[in-house]
C-alpha cells in the first residue's frame, strides 16, 4: 500500500510539473484541460486512500515496454485455457460430473451393493452397463475437451510481433506479458486487450471488426491518442515510455476508463483507444499497441461464463416417470421382502438353516431377513431403471441436431448463405410442443431493410408512395387502390435505402418550394448528423455506407439523392490549419477539440443549379445515440465559422426539447408523424440549433471534463448533452419503411392452424403494432380487439397535472378495470361465439402495471383466452416478463424468437429461444437455443423437426420404460417361486448386456429415423402439431398402456416358458434346469422386445431391419460363444452348454415361436383396435396418403420424373415462394425502452443486460484458421 | 447433389478457381437422404386388411402346430404315483417326521402300478418333488463348480456354506447344500416275477457329465457330518441292483483294491442330475429308463426305499413312469397354447372381417370427420384469401372419400 501511495504521489507531482510546463507554452484551453485531468487523478488518489482494502487496488498501473517494472505485480500470462479438465483431473472431475446424474449415482450405489453378499447378482451385472454408459459419456467429454484444448493450443501458439531490442520479433501469444508492445498486421487478431498507440494510417485511426464479440460485421473505428501517433517504427516505439493507469479487469465490453501518463502528461483514455482481444484489424496496414489485459483477464474472457442450460419439459416429465419407476421398484421390493420374511423356515432342511446361519436367511430373526432381502431385491430389480436411457437420448438428440436440423436444406437461406443452427441439443422435442410464440418484430417479422420513403419538411409533407399497410387498410375499407408501378413519376428513384417519389424535392427542385432554407437544413442534417462511414469510390453511384443501423444508412443515402452527397472523412481532418505535420499545432488543435473530424459533403445546387461544391464541415462534438437518450446530435462548424447543433431523434424526445413558438409547424408535424406512423413507417424528427461561440466554449469545457472523467462517464456525458440539446428548432421529420420478411403471414397462418398462439412484443407505437398484426394475419376485421392503452384522454389529463403518484394510481386503476371487463367479455364471447378470434393489445406502460403481482392473474386469464396478443412499446425486460408470465403462470411451453440485443432476455426467459441469424448482430443468436435465418423457417423447425423429435423421443422413452419393466417383472414373478429369496432368474451377463447390447441400437435407430408422416404432410396439415401441444404421446395414459402390456408380456414370458418346460423335452426324456428355462425365457424376451419396437415404428428403413435383426443375432451369437466357454474366472458356469442343449429340443423352437407371438398378440390387438376406432390425427393422415409415392425434397425433384401429376402439383405448390404480405409498416422503433421503463419501475438495469461477449470466446474457437491465413 | 454438380458446370465456363471458391464458401447443407431424413422406408399401416390377414395367417400356422403338438402329447402314456403318504406306516401317520428321521424303522415300501395303456420302451422313470425350492438363492449358490471339475481344487469350497468343511475342518467334496441334500429314495420294479432293470446310464446331460464333473474327482468327507441331508455317495450298494452310479466308493486308501469300484463324480449321474437345479419348486428329475415295453393292464410292483425327508416341509413325492415322443413328455401346455392362440386369431380375423363389412367402414367415417374438422380449421379460420399451402390438395383428398 505504501509503495502504491508513493506511486500515486509521484504521478501527481509529475503531472503538476507537466502542467506548469504546458501552461507556459500553450493556450489556456490546454491548461484547463490538463488541470481537470490532474483533478480527476487526485480524486482517484483520494478514493484510493479511503479504500479499506489495500490489497484490491481499483487501479491497475502498467509500465509500457518495461517488463522489469511490471514483474513485481505478477500479472497473469496471456495463455488461455478453456478446457474443463486436464490429464490429472479428467477422471475424478469427469466422473464427478457423471455421478451428479441421479441415475448414474443410483447405479453406482447398486454396484457397490452388488459386491456384498446380500446381492443375488454378481457385480458385473450392474458394473458393466454403468461402466459402458460412463465410458460413452466420458469419451464424449474427453473428445470435446480435446477439441477445446487443441483450439487453446493453436490460439496460444499463434504468432504476434512483439518489440524486442528495437525490432519486431515473432512470439507466440502465450508469451505476451502486460506492458509489452506489439504490432498487429492487417487482418490479424488482437492477442490481448491492447492500448492503441499508433497506426500506419496517418491520423492514428484503425478499423476493427468485432464479429467475434458481438457478431457485427460492420467496421468500427478506433482512434489512437494523438500523443502517440508517431510511434510506428520499431526504433521510435522502443523509445516509448509510458505508464497506463486504468481500471481493473472487468467484463464490460463497452467501457474503459484510464489515463496514459507519457512525457509527464496525463491523457485520459476511453474505449476508443482499447482494442479488445478477439477483434481483428481491417483496412490498416498495421498498428502498434501496449498490452493492458492478458489471457483470462481480457474483457472477452471475463465475459465467458456458462449460461445455465435449459431442460426440456419432456425431460422433466421423464423425471416423474423415473420416480414412478422408483416407486414401483420399492413396492416390488417390499412385497418380496415381506414374502421372504414369511417364507424363511427351518423346516426347509435342505436350505441348511440350522446352527449358525447368516443374517439374511436366519429364520430366528425374520425382521432382519426382511430388511436385508429388501436390499437384495433392490439390486436384483435395478434393471427397472433404464440406465442407458439418458445416454441414448443424448445421442439421439445430438444426431438430430447436428445431422438433421443443421443440415436441413429447407431451412437454408440462400441469400444470406445461412443454414439453420441448433446451438443446444437439449430442446429438440420441446420444439414439438410449443404453444406460445413470442416474436419480436423488427428483423424478425420485418426485414430490417430500411428505405427512405417519406418526409415532412417545414410543415410540408413530401413523398407520394403508398405503403403496403395503407393499401391493406384501404382494401379493408373497400377502396380499390391501383398498385401500378408504372404510374410512378419519372423522378422516382429506387435504390438501396431509398424509395422516394416526389418531383418537388428531386433534382434540386426543392429550391422552388415554399421553404428552401428548411429544406437545406434538413438535407444538411441528414448528411452531417450520423456515424456512417463511406466506403468505396467517391462517386454517388459507387459509394456504399457502413452504418450501425440501416436507418442511418438510409438517411445518408437520402441526403445523397437530394444532392447532399456525404462522401469523405478526410484523412487529415485537422481543420484549423493545413499543416498537419506540425506536431505542436496538431496537439494544440486536438486538445481543444475532442473529436477533430471533418466531414466533406459535396453539395450540388447550394446556391444555384449546376454548381457543385465540396463543403467541409468540422464536427466538433458527437453526442452519441443510446437507448436512454433516443437521439443523436453533432456540433459542427461550417466553413464560414457558423456553429450549429444538429439533432435527430425520436419524436417525443425531440419535441420535448424544442424552443418555444411556431406552434403551427409543430402541430402540423405532429399530424404528419401520426400519419406516417399509421402508415407503418418509422419516424425520426430532425432539429437544429445555432450556437454562438461563447455559449459553445463554456459548454465544451464541461463536455471535455465529462469526457475525461473516470467514473460514471456515460452518465456525466448524458447530463452535459442535456445542457446543449435544448431550444431546438424543428426542421421536419423523416419516414422510413420497413418491409415484412418473406413468407411471414403464411407462416403465421400455418402456425396458428397448428394451435400455436403468437404474441408480438414490440417497441413500436400502438398504431404501428396493430398494423403489423393486421399485416401478419394475426388480427383481422372479424377479430374482437381489446385495447389497453395509456394514451387515453383520462390519463393524459392526469399526466398534465404532473403528480407521478397520482398518475400511477390512475393508470393502475384503469388497467385493473379494463382487465376485469375485458376478461368477462372475452369469456362471454368465447362461450357464445367460440369461433370468433380475440386479440389483446396492450402498451408497455399499462403492461408494467398489469404485470404487478396483484393484477397478474387477471392479465394471464385475459391473455390466455385471446388468440393473439400484441404488446407495444415494451422494454426488453418486459418482453422477458411476459414470456415468463406465460411460462410459469400458465405452465405452457413458450418459444421466443428475435434478432436483436433487445430480445436476448426474452429468448433466455422462454422455454425455447430462437435467434434470427444471417443478419448483422449476433447477440440474439448467441443467446438462443436455435438459430434460423428467416422467421418462416419456424414452420419447418416446429412442424417438422420439433414434431418428429417429440414423437421419436416419446417413443424412445416409453419403449425404454416398457422393455425394462418387462424384463424386470419376469424376475419379479420368478421371485414368487423361489421362496422370495431373491434368486436371480437370468445369468449375470444376460442382465448386464440386456440394456447395453441386446436392446440398445434399435431404439436409437427409431429415435433417429421414425417418421409418421412426411415433412411436406406435416406442413400441409399443421393440425397434426396439436398432438404435441396436448402431449398426446407422453401422457400417463400412454405410459399406463405400455405398462399394462409390459405386465402382460412379462407374465407370458415367465409362466409360459416355465409351464412349457416342466416335463421332459425330447425323446431322451431328460429334464431342463433353471438356467435352461431362464435362457429360454431370455431369448423370448430379446426377440419379443425387439419385434415390439418394429411394431411401434411408423416407417421402417433398412437400418431398422439391420439393427433389430442385428440385436437378435447378437444375442444368439453371444449365447453360442458364452455357453461354449469355460473360464477359470470366478463364476458359476451355470449356462455352460445350455443353448446347445436347448437347441437340440423341439421344445425350444416351438416355444420361441409361441411365446413372442402370444406376447405381441395383446399389443397387436390393441394397436389395430386403437387405429381402427380411435385413430390419432397422424394415423388418419397416414391412411389418407398411404398410396403417395415416396417424397423427395426439391433438390432431387428434377430427377424424379416418376411422380404422379398430383404429386408434382403438390410439390409445385409447396415449392412456390410463399406469398408476400399485403401489409407492411412500422414506426420508429427504438431499440431500448428498457432504461426508461426500468427507471420508472425502480429497477436498475445493468449496463447491457444482454451483454454478449461470453460468446465471443466461443467464437474464438473458430479463430485459429484465420490468423494462419494472414 | 444436383446443385453442386450445377456449380461445377458453371465453373467450367468461367474461372475454375472462382467456381471452386464459390462452392467452398456456400454453407448450403449437402443433400443426402440421411440428413434430409428421406431414407427409403416402408410404412406399415395396420389397416383392417392387414390386421385381418395377420390374424388369419397366424391362425393358419398355429392351429396345425397345436394339433400336432397335442397329438404328440396325447401319445405319451404317463403313470403317476404319489407315495409319500402311503409309505408311512399307518401307526405313524400322525408323526411322519419321527418316522422318516428314525433310522431304525425300515423304509421299505411296496407300491403296485397298473399300466393303463401300452407303453413302448424306453419308459422313463422320474421322481417328482413338490414344495422343494431348489431355486432358493441360498441353495442355488451353494456349490463350487471348480471343485467339482478339477481334482486339484478340493479346497475350493467358497459359497458352499454351511456344507463346506467337516467338523474337523477338512473340505467336503462335493461341497454345498445341493450335493448334501441329494435325493436318496430308490426304486426297483418287477412285473410278475420278472425284474425290470432300470438303466441309469445317460440320464444326465452329456455336457454336464463331460465338462462340469471331473473324471478324476472323487468324493471325500461327503455326508460325514452329524446331519445327513440325503444320499451318500460312498454307500455300498450291490452292483447287480444296477446302482452303478452309486456303486462302491471308498476312501483313497482302498483304491488299489480291485474288488471295489471307485467312481468319479462324472459317473455319479444321479448327483449330476440333481445338481442341475430345477427352475420351479415343483420339479421332476430323471431316475432311469426301463428298456422293456409294458403292455396294457400289466401290473408293476415297485419296491422303494422311502428315505428322503419331504415330510418336514410337507412336500409330495411322486413316482412317474412316462414314455416320450419327439416333443418329450406328457405336456399338453404347448399344444393347447398353440391351438387356443391359433383359434383366437382365426376367430378375430373373421370378427374383424365381419366388423369391416357390416359396420360400414367406421374408420372412414372417422376420417371424413377429421377432414371436415381440418378443412373448417383451414378455411373458416381467417376469412381471408391467403391460403395455406395444401388447401388444394385437401380438396383433392376429400374427393375419393365421397364414395364410401
Amino acid at each position: 500500500m505504501k509503495a502504491r501511495m508513493k506511486d500515486m504521489m509521484r504521478v501527481a507531482t509529475a503531472r503538476l510539473g507537466g502542467e506548469q510546463q504546458a501552461g507556459a507554452s500553450s493556450s489556456s484551453g490546454y491548461v484547463r484541460r490538463d488541470s481537470t485531468a490532474v483533478r480527476t487523478t487526485r480524486l482517484g488518489g483520494d478514493s484510493l486512500r479511503r479504500q479499506p482494502q489495500p490489497q484490491a487496488p481499483t487501479v491497475r498501473t502498467v509500465y509500457c515496454n518495461d517488463r522489469d517494472a511490471n514483474a513485481p505485480v505478477g500479472y497473469k500470462g496471456n495463455s488461455v485455457s478453456t478446457t474443463k479438465y486436464n490429464v490429472l483431473t479428467f477422471l475424478p472431475k469427469g466422473l464427478f460430473e457423471q455421478f451428479r446424474r441421479v441415475a448414474n449415482l443410483y447405479f453406482l450405489m447398486i454396484s457397490i451393493l452388488s459386491t456384498t453378499p446380500i446381492s443375488p447378482v454378481h457385480p458385473v451385472t450392474n458394473v458393466v452397463p454403468l461402466s459402458l454408459v460412463l465410458l460413452v459419456s466420458l469419451i464424449k467429454e474427453a473428445f470435446e475437451d480435446w477439441k477445446r484444448f487443441q483450439n487453446d493450443m493453436s490460439i496460444n501458439n499463434a504468432k504476434v510481433d512483439i518489440l524486442q531490442d528495437r525490432d519486431w520479433e515473432s512470439t507466440p501469444w502465450k508469451r505476451l506479458q502486460v506492458g509489452d508492445i506489439v504490432r498487429i498486421k492487417k487482418d490479424g487478431y488482437f492477442p490481448a486487450d491492447l492500448l492503441f498507440l499508433s497506426s500506419t494510417n496517418p491520423d492514428g485511426v484503425c478499423y476493427i471488426e468485432t464479429a467475434n464479440l458481438d457478431g457485427e460485421t460492420n467496421l468500427k473505428i478506433r482512434k489512437a491518442l494523438e500523443k502517440t501517433w508517431d510511434y510506428v517504427l520499431p526504433e521510435k516505439v522502443s523509445e516509448f515510455k509510458g505508464e497506463v493507469q486504468c481500471e481493473q479487469p472487468n467484463n464490460s465490453l463497452y467501457t474503459f476508463t484510464g489515463n496514459l501518463i507519457v512525457d509527464k502528461q496525463t491523457i485520459p483514455l476511453s474505449p476508443n483507444q482499447l482494442l479488445l482481444r478477439g477483434c481483428s484489424l481491417r483496412n490498416t496496414e498495421y498498428i502498434v499497441g501496449v498490452v493492458i489485459f492478458t489471457g483470462h483477464e481480457t474483457k472477452v474472457m471475463m465475459n465467458s461464463m456458462n449460461v445455465p442450460s435449459k431442460r426440456s419439459t419432456l425431460e422433466k416429465k421423464l423425471d416423474k416417470l423415473i420416480l414412478a419407476l422408483f416407486a414401483t421398484l420399492f413396492m416390488m421390493c417390499v412385497i418380496g421382502a415381506i414374502g421372504s420374511g414369511v417364507f424363511i423356515n427351518q423346516k426347509y432342511f435342505y436350505l441348511g438353516l440350522r446352527g449358525h446361519v447368516e443374517d439374511q436367511f436366519n429364520p430366528k430373526n425374520r425382521f432382519v431377513v426382511t430388511i436385508l432381502t429388501m436390499f437384495t431385491l433392490i439390486t436384483l430389480y435395478s434393471t427397472i431403471i433404464p440406465i442407458s436411457l439418458y445416454v441414448s437420448i443424448e445421442m439421439i438428440k445430438f444426431i438430430q441436431c447436428t445431422q438433421f436440423i443443421n443440415n436441413d436444406i429447407n431451412m437454408y437461406h440462400a441469400e444470406s448463405n445461412t443454414p439453420a443452427l441448433a446451438r443446444t441439443s437439449n430442446l429438440n422435442e420441446e420444439l414439438g410442443q410449443v404453444e406460445y410464440i413470442f416474436s419480436d418484430k423488427t428483423g424478425t417479422l420485418t426485414r430490417n431493410l430500411m428505405e427512405f420513403f417519406k418526409c415532412s419538411i417545414g410543415g410540408e409533407m413530401y413523398g407520394t408512395g403508398i405503403t403496403e399497410i395503407e393499401k391493406g387498410g384501404a382494401e379493408r375499407a373497400g377502396i380499390k387502390i391501383d398498385n401500378d408501378e408504372g404510374k410512378r413519376s419519372a423522378a422516382a428513384i429506387h435504390e438501396k435505402g431509398f424509395n422516394f417519389d416526389d418531383a418537388r424535392l428531386m433534382r434540386g427542385a426543392w429550391r422552388n418550394e415554399p421553404n428552401p432554407e428548411a429544406c437545406k437544413e434538413f438535407f444538411r442534417c441528414l448528411a452531417i448528423c450520423h456515424t456512417v462511414l463511406p466506403e468505396g469510390e467517391e462517386t454517388p453511384e459507387k459509394i456504399s455506407y457502413q452504418a450501425a443501423s440501416p436507418d442511418e444508412a438510409a438517411l445518408v443515402a437520402a441526403a445523397k439523392n437530394f444532392g447532399f452527397f456525404f462522401y469523405r472523412i478526410p484523412v487529415s481532418s485537422v481543420a484549423f490549419d493545413k499543416t498537419p505535420h506540425d506536431a505542436g499545432a496538431i496537439e494544440v488543435a486536438l486538445t481543444i477539440l475532442r473529436t477533430p473530424t471533418t466531414v466533406v459533403v459535396r453539395e450540388s445546387h447550394v446556391e444555384r443549379m449546376g454548381s457543385i461544391q465540396d463543403v467541409s464541415y468540422e464536427i466538433l462534438n458527437v453526442l452519441e445515440f443510446n437507448s436512454t437518450r433516443k437521439r443523436q446530435s453533432v456540433v459542427c462548424r461550417f466553413p464560414n465559422g457558423r456553429l450549429v447543433l444538429y439533432c435527430k431523434g425520436a419524436d417525443n424526445v425531440v419535441f420535448e426539447r424544442l424552443a418555444d413558438g411556431n406552434h403551427d409547424m409543430k402541430k402540423i408535424s405532429r399530424e404528419h408523424l401520426e400519419q406516417f406512423g399509421s402508415a407503418g413507417l418509422r419516424t425520426l424528427c430532425l432539429a437544429y440549433r445555432d450556437l454562438n461561440r461563447e455559449q459553445y466554449e463554456s459548454w465544451n469545457e464541461k463536455f471535455v471534463q465529462a469526457k475525461s472523467s473516470l467514473r460514471d462517464r456515460d452518465k456525466k456525458l448524458d447530463e452535459v448533452a442535456e445542457l446543449i440539446e435544448k431550444d431546438l428548432i424543428l426542421i421536419g421529420c423523416t419516414a422510413i419503411e420497413d418491409k415484412l420478411q418473406e413468407g411471414v403471414p403464411a407462416c403465421i397462418e400455418t402456425l396458428s392452424a397448428a394451435g400455436i398462439k403468437i404474441w408480438v412484443l414490440t417497441g413500436d407505437k400502438m398504431e404501428t403494432a396493430i398494423n403489423i398484426a393486421y399485416a401478419c394475419n394475426l388480427v383481422n376485421n372479424d377479430t374482437k380487439q381489446f385495447i389497453i392503452s395509456s394514451e387515453t384522454d383520462a390519463i393524459r389529463e392526469v399526466e398534465d397535472k404532473g403528480d407521478p403518484i397520482e398518475i400511477a394510481r390512475v393508470i393502475k386503476d384503469t388497467v385493473k378495470q379494463s382487465l376485469k371487463n375485458f376478461h368477462e367479455e372475452a369469456l362471454r364471447s368465447l362461450s357464445r361465439m367460440p369461433e370468433r378470434k380475440l386479440a389483446l393489445i396492450i402498451d408497455g406502460r399499462c403492461l408494467m402495471y398489469a404485470l404487478d403481482p396483484t393484477l397478474r392473474v387477471d392479465l394471464l386469464g385475459l391473455s390466455l383466452s385471446c388468440h393473439s396478443v400484441v404488446c407495444c412499446r415494451v422494454s426488453p425486460l418486459q418482453k422477458a416478463q411476459v414470456a415468463s408470465l406465460v411460462k410459469k403462470g400458465a405452465r405452457k411451453i413458450t418459444l421466443s424468437i428475435g434478432d436483436g440485443a433487445n430480445d436476448v432476455s426474452m429468448i433466455q426467459a422462454a422455454h425455447v429461444g430462437i435467434g434470427i441469424s444471417g443478419q448483422e448482430g449476433m447477440q440474439a443468436v448467441m443467446a438462443s437455443d436455435f438459430a434460423i435465418a428467416q422467421f418462416r423457417f419456424l414452420t419447418d423447425l416446429l412442424l417438422v423437426h420439433g414434431r418428429w423429435s417429440y414423437l421419436r423421443l416419446c417413443k424412445v422413452i416409453t419403449y425404454f420404460f416398457y422393455k425394462n419393466l418387462t424384463f424386470t417383472l419376469t424376475q419379479f414373478w420368478f421371485t414368487f417361486q423361489t421362496g422370495f429369496s431373491g434368486q436371480r432368474f437370468y445369468d449375470d451377463w444376460f442382465q448386464s448386456l440386456y440394456n447395453v447390447i441386446f436392446t440398445a441400437l434399435p431404439v436409437i435407430i427409431v429415435g433417429l429415423f421414425d417418421k409418421d408422416v412426411t415433412a411436406s404432410l406435416s406442413k400441409r396439415y399443421p393440425q397434426l402439431y396439436k398432438e404435441g401441444i396436448r402431449n398426446s404421446f407422453f401422457k400417463w395414459r400412454v405410459i399406463a398402456v405400455w405398462g399394462f402390456f409390459a405386465f402382460y408380456q412379462s407374465i407370458v414370458f415367465y409362466y409360459f416358458t416355465a409351464a412349457a418346460s416342466r416335463h421332459g423335452h425330447g425323446s431322451s426324456g431328460k429334464i431342463l434346469g433353471l438356467w435352461d428355462v431362464s435362457t429360454m425365457a431370455f431369448s423370448c424376451v430379446v426377440v419379443t422386445v425387439n419385434l415390439r419396437l418394429l411394431m411401434a415404428c411408423n416407417s421402417i428403413t433398412r437400418w431398422h431391419y439391420i439393427s433389430v435383426a442385428g440385436s437378435i443375432v447378437a444375442w444368439f451369437v453371444f449365447i453360442f460363444i458364452y455357453s461354449a466357454i469355460m473360464t477359470s474366472f470366478d463364476r458359476q458356469e451355470n449356462v455352460y452348454f445350455v443353448i446347445y442343449v436347448l437347441m437340440s429340443t423341439f421344445f425350444f423352437y416351438l416355444t420361441i415361436l409361441l411365446v413372442p407371438v402370444i406376447a405381441l398378440f395383446g399389443d397387436f390387438l390393441y394397436l389395430s383396435i386403437q387405429r381402427w376406432l380411435y385413430p390419432y390425427d397422424y394415423q388418419v393422415i397416414q391412411e389418407m396418403h398411404r398410396d403417395d409415392p415416396h417424397e423427395y425434397s426439391m433438390v432431387q425433384l428434377p430427377e424424379t420424373s416418376h411422380l404422379s401429376p398430383e404429386e408434382q402439383r403438390s410439390y409445385a405448390i409447396s415449392m412456390l415462394p410463399r406469398e408476400n404480405s399485403k401489409h407492411t409498416g412500422f414506426a420508429f422503433d427504438s431499440p431500448g425502452y428498457e432504461s426508461f421503463f426500468a427507471s420508472q419501475q425502480g429497477v436498475g438495469v445493468p449496463h447491457k443486460p444482454w451483454d454478449v461477449a461470453r460468446r465471443a470466446s466461443m467464437k474464438q474457437r473458430q479463430q485459429p484458421q484465420r490468423p494462419a491465413r494472414s | 447433389m444436383s446443385s453442386s454438380s450445377a456449380a461445377a458446370g458453371t465453373s467450367n465456363g468461367g474461372s475454375v478457381d472462382a467456381g471452386g471458391a464459390a462452392r467452398r464458401n456456400t454453407r448450403m447443407p449437402k443433400y443426402s437422404k440421411f440428413t434430409q431424413q428421406e431414407l427409403p422406408a416402408c410404412k406399415p399401416i395396420l389397416t383392417p386388411k392387414w390386421v385381418v390377414s395377420v390374424f388369419f395367417i397366424v391362425g393358419v400356422i398355429f392351429v396345425p402346430i397345436g394339433v400336432v403338438s397335442l397329438l404328440a402329447a396325447r401319445d405319451v402314456v404317463e403313470i403317476i404315483d404319489r407315495y409319500d403318504e402311503a409309505c408311512v406306516p399307518s401307526n405313524m401317520t400322525e408323526n411322519k417326521l419321527a418316522y422318516i428321521q428314525n433310522s431304525t424303522i425300515s423304509k421299505n415300501c411296496t407300491r403296485t402300478l397298473r399300466i393303463t395303456k401300452e407303453m413302448k420302451q424306453p419308459i422313463f422313470v422320474y421322481y417328482e418333488l413338490d414344495n422343494f425350492y431348489q431355486n432358493h438363492r441360498r441353495y442355488v449358490k451353494s456349490r463350487n463348480d471348480a471343485q467339482l471339475r478339477d481334482a486339484k481344487k478340493p479346497n475350493q469350497t467358497s459359497a458352499c456354506e454351511p456344507e463346506r468343511y467337516t467338523a474337523d475342518g477338512k473340505p467336503i467334496v462335493p461341497c454345498g447344500l445341493i450335493a448334501w441334500s441329494l435325493f436318496n429314495d430308490t426304486y426297483s420294479f418287477t412285473r410278475g416275477n420278472e425284474n425290470l432293470t432300470v438303466d441309469k446310464k445317460d440320464i444326465s446331460w452329456k455336457s454336464d457329465r463331460e465338462h462340469k464333473f471331473g473324471k478324476d474327482v472323487y468324493p471325500s468327507n461327503f455326508q460325514n457330518g452329524s446331519l445327513i441331508g440325503g444320499a451318500k455317495l460312498n454307500s455300498s450298494i450291490p452292483v447287480h441292483e444296477s446302482y452303478s452310479a452309486l456303486s462302491y466308493v471308498v476312501a483313497y486308501a482302498c483304491r488299489r483294491e480291485s474288488i471295489v469300484h471307485v467312481t468319479s463324480l462324472s459317473e455319479q449321474e444321479d448327483l449330476i442330475v440333481w445338481m442341475r437345479t430345477a427352475a420351479l419348486p415343483t420339479f421332476r428329475k430323471l431316475y432311469g429308463r426301463i428298456n422293456i415295453d409294458l403292455k396294457q393292464n400289466d401290473t408293476i410292483t415297485v419296491n422303494l426305499l422311502n428315505n428322503y425327508n419331504t415330510y418336514s416341509f410337507g412336500g409330495k413325492k411322486k413316482l412317474v413312469l412316462s414314455t416320450a415322443t419327439w416333443l418329450g413328455g406328457k405336456n399338453d401346455f404347448l399344444g393347447y397354447a398353440y391351438l387356443i392362440v391359433g383359434g383366437l386369431c382365426i376367430f378375430l380375423s373373421f370378427a374383424f372381417t365381419l366388423l369391416y363389412f357390416i359396420k360400414p367402414r367406421l374408420v372412414f367415417i372417422l376420417i371424413s370427420a377429421a377432414i371436415t374438422m381440418i378443412s373448417v380449421g383451414l378455411t373458416g379460420n381467417w376469412g381471408t384469401t391467403t391460403t395455406c399451402p395444401g388447401t388444394d390438395t385437401l380438396e383433392a383428398a376429400k374427393a375419393p372419400l365421397g364414395t364410401p
